[in-house]
């Protein structure tokens, strides 16, 4: 098989994996090495789905010893397979990085023989690539479930994100898809990793130049809709990872039917629903909320309507409005529509001056839903404020005008689906028609 | 704002950012006060006023930068500078106010948003930061014949600087060149340091033997990666805007790929 083969079948095994990031990691270029990374990261293109290419993603081998059934390269799958030498990889890395095609290496592999023999083989591949090539650009790669700790740790010196992949949200389904697989052996290398973090963040204040254990940090991945788990729990599990394993990002990937298990759906991939996942983990990252506060229930999904925050602030519309010029900036961080860089531009801005709308609108500010949320000087945007009922419609997603195509969910409901009793009802409401036009002041 | 002894003036200068610079040192020590100010070779003149040229003087565009370093902020410069890159003719003038402003009120002067001129300067340095940030990624080299890595570009705003100066760290040990086809400048580097040069808008490149198959696994990986039912090609155009596709590896027809 050449190289073109290979590279066809090991890039299509490996696409389903969603994480693609090159950031966190900073190393300045070195005479004699190749490459750099920068923390914010590089995209350097992207496919027809809209995903970003930063990394050379591809598996060592798709060949596996395991029978996961979410997964188009289980045992039982009749798909062509293919291993990489080694060398190859560091190889081909080193031609794409040399054309400006990749930020670098994302790494993984399945199952070859026994999860520490696949692993060795990984390591070896980063070695070359390291000591033989001297690259010095990023490289991501996968801890493989059940490997030692020993390799998990030499594996971490030499890349600069180290993933274990959790998959299924909870126990029962790891057991029910993938029953070679324990929680165990999945949580096992994210522990070394941890601690691996930790102990070099120690010889790092001690030793400036002590060479550095997985700088990018760590990241896993749960895919969504393919077990019956709501999203209440999957954003619990995802704090949780945050806060005990200090994980670096959760990433969510709709389930996409590559299965034959009867108990899987076969359905499209759920991508609104795995837009709204992303949606409440940067709540969580950066906005200062808990998966508390997203959910009322155990066993409640995000709204489809609606993304989490506003959904957030239409249940809490006692803590609004907030005044512009006084509020704190975690405060406003919580409004529907506001972000970081525009959180930031108000709290520079007012500094030197009481802002009005005008003055947001000037700075770029959307206020397409903040505006119902706010005061400027004490004043809302149009005479008064809504009621909650109005509100929830305007900042209701009109669903006919845009472009997902995951518009008939219901209609389809997936068999896995808990039924959407926790979901707002809509229907109790007056039609849109029958409402002031939500455009233009004037008609307030 | 205009003193009396200022004197109006259509300002000419050469082009140059230390050119520019020069003609904010004669606002403050000839007493200019320019109307407006513009590039000499593709200046449009109006029967108003008389034009000024002011001469690039390197001495004094070091005094201006390094004033507006101190007394303004290192941030400020870095404004300024990603702001002359931009494409705008307004540019010259907001900048020269942006100055003026910061001058008078220090290194607050980035966090008056409510002013126009300060806005415009933000704006512009955010436009020109962010396509050079895509470039970083959306560059393609090409091994030719001599060795040497070619990458054209036909950005909207100038920034073959920043991205001589960022690829210079990132492919240190190649020689390369990024060739704006747009503004008949090239970048060359030959393992050491780069310098900027004018050279024709078209120019004619052997490539290396082999390129053709390192460019067709890269073609396969880029196709191979897309998944058929997440299909979402204005997402794509969202990311990744047409404009940049024409140099793009990936986006060449087949024909015209190597």
């Amino acid at each position: 098989m050449d190289i073109m083969e290979k590279l066809k079948v090991l890039a299509d095994a490996a696409k389903y994996d969603v994480a693609c990031t090159s950031s966190g990691s900073n190393r300045a270029a070195k005479r004699g090495a190749l490459g750099s990374a920068v923390a914010c990261g590089i995209c350097h293109s992207f496919t027809a789905d809209g995903r970003c290419i930063s990394l050379l993603k591809v598996l060592l081998t798709n060949i596996c010893i395991y029978d996961c059934q979410y997964c188009c390269n289980r045992r039982s799958n009749d798909v062509p397979r293919a291993a990489f030498a080694p060398d190859e990889v560091a190889e081909l890395t080193m031609r794409f990085y040399q054309r400006n095609y990749i930020e670098g290496l994302f790494l993984s592999s399945a199952v070859y023989k026994s999860p520490d023999y696949t692993m060795e083989l990984l390591i070896q591949t980063l070695r070359i690539v390291r000591e033989k090539y001297r690259f010095n650009g990023y490289i991501h790669i996968k801890a493989i479930p059940g490997a030692d700790n020993a390799l998990i740790r030499q594996a971490g010196m030499l890349a600069d994100r180290i993933s274990t992949n959790i998959e299924l949200p909870s126990r029962e389904s790891l057991m029910q898809f993938a029953p070679e697989k324990t929680k165990q052996d999945i949580l096992a290398p994210m522990k070394t990793v941890k601690h691996g973090i930790i102990q070099n963040k120690n010889e790092l204040t001690l030793y400036r130049h002590a060479p550095k254990f997985a700088p990018a940090g760590q990241s896993t991945q749960l895919i969504v809709g393919a077990s019956p788990e709501s999203d209440s729990k999957i954003v619990t599990l995802a704090e949780g990872l945050y806060n005990k394993f200090s994980l670096k990002r959760v990433f969510y990937s709709a389930y996409i039917p590559v299965g034959q298990n009867p108990l899987l759906p076969t359905a499209t991939p759920p991508l609104r629903r795995e837009h709204r996942l992303y949606q409440a983990d940067f709540l969580l990252r950066l906005y200062g909320f808990t998966a508390g506060e997203l959910f009322s229930h155990p066993d409640e999904n995000l709204s489809l309507d609606m993304d989490p925050k506003c959904h957030w602030a239409i249940q809490n519309l006692d803590k609004f409005p907030v005044e512009v010029n006084t509020a704190e900036y975690t405060m406003l961080l919580r409004v529907p529509g506001i972000g970081q860089v525009c959180a930031q531009k108000i709290v520079a801005a007012r500094r030197v001056g009481k802002l009005d709308f005008d003055d947001l609108k000037k700075m770029r500010v959307v206020l397409k839903r903040a505006k119902y949320f706010l005061t400027c000087n004490g004043k809302a945007f149009g005479r008064f404020l809504l009621a909650p009922e109005v509100l929830k419609l305007r900042l209701r997603e009109d669903s006919a005008g845009s472009d997902y195509t995951q518009m008939n969910l219901f209609d389809t409901a997936p068999v896995a689906l808990p039924a959407p009793v926790a979901l707002p009802a809509p229907v109790a409401l007056p039609a849109p028609a029958a409402l002031p036009s939500p455009s233009g002041a004037a008609s307030w | 704002m205009v003193g009396e002894a200022h004197r109006e003036a259509a300002v000419l200068f050469d082009g140059s950012f230390d050119g520019f610079l020069s003609v904010i040192y004669a606002v403050y020590y000839e007493k200019i006060m320019p109307l407006s100010i513009q590039v000499e070779a593709q200046a449009q003149l109006s029967l108003d006023f008389e034009p000024y040229t002011i001469s690039t003087d390197n001495e004094k565009s070091a005094k201006v930068l390094k004033a507006i370093r101190e007394k303004i902020s290192e941030e400020a410069s870095v404004s300024v500078y990603y702001a002359f890159l931009a494409a705008e003719d307004s540019r010259f003038m907001a900048i020269l106010h942006f100055i003026r402003l910061g001058f008078k009120i220090g290194h607050m002067v980035s966090s008056h948003l409510q002013e126009d001129y300060v806005r415009e300067v933000i704006r512009m340095e955010r436009y020109v930061g962010r396509e050079a940030h895509l470039l970083y990624g959306f560059c393609r080299f090409a091994e030719t014949r001599q060795g040497a890595y070619y990458c054209p570009v036909t950005p909207k705003n100038d920034v073959l600087p920043l991205l001589a100066n960022h690829f210079s760290q990132r492919l240190m040990n190649q020689a390369w060149v990024i060739h704006d086809k747009k503004r008949g400048q090239a970048a060359i580097y030959d393992g050491n340091s780069y310098i900027i040069a004018e050279v024709p808008k078209d120019a004619e490149v052997l490539y290396a033997d082999g390129e053709d198959e390192t460019q067709e696994l890269w073609v396969t990986f880029f196709n191979t990666l897309a998944i058929e039912t997440r299909k979402n090609k204005k997402l794509q155009r969202q990311m990744l805007p047409l404009y940049f596709r024409g140099n793009m590896t990936e986006f060449a027809k087949i024909g015209d790929r190597l």
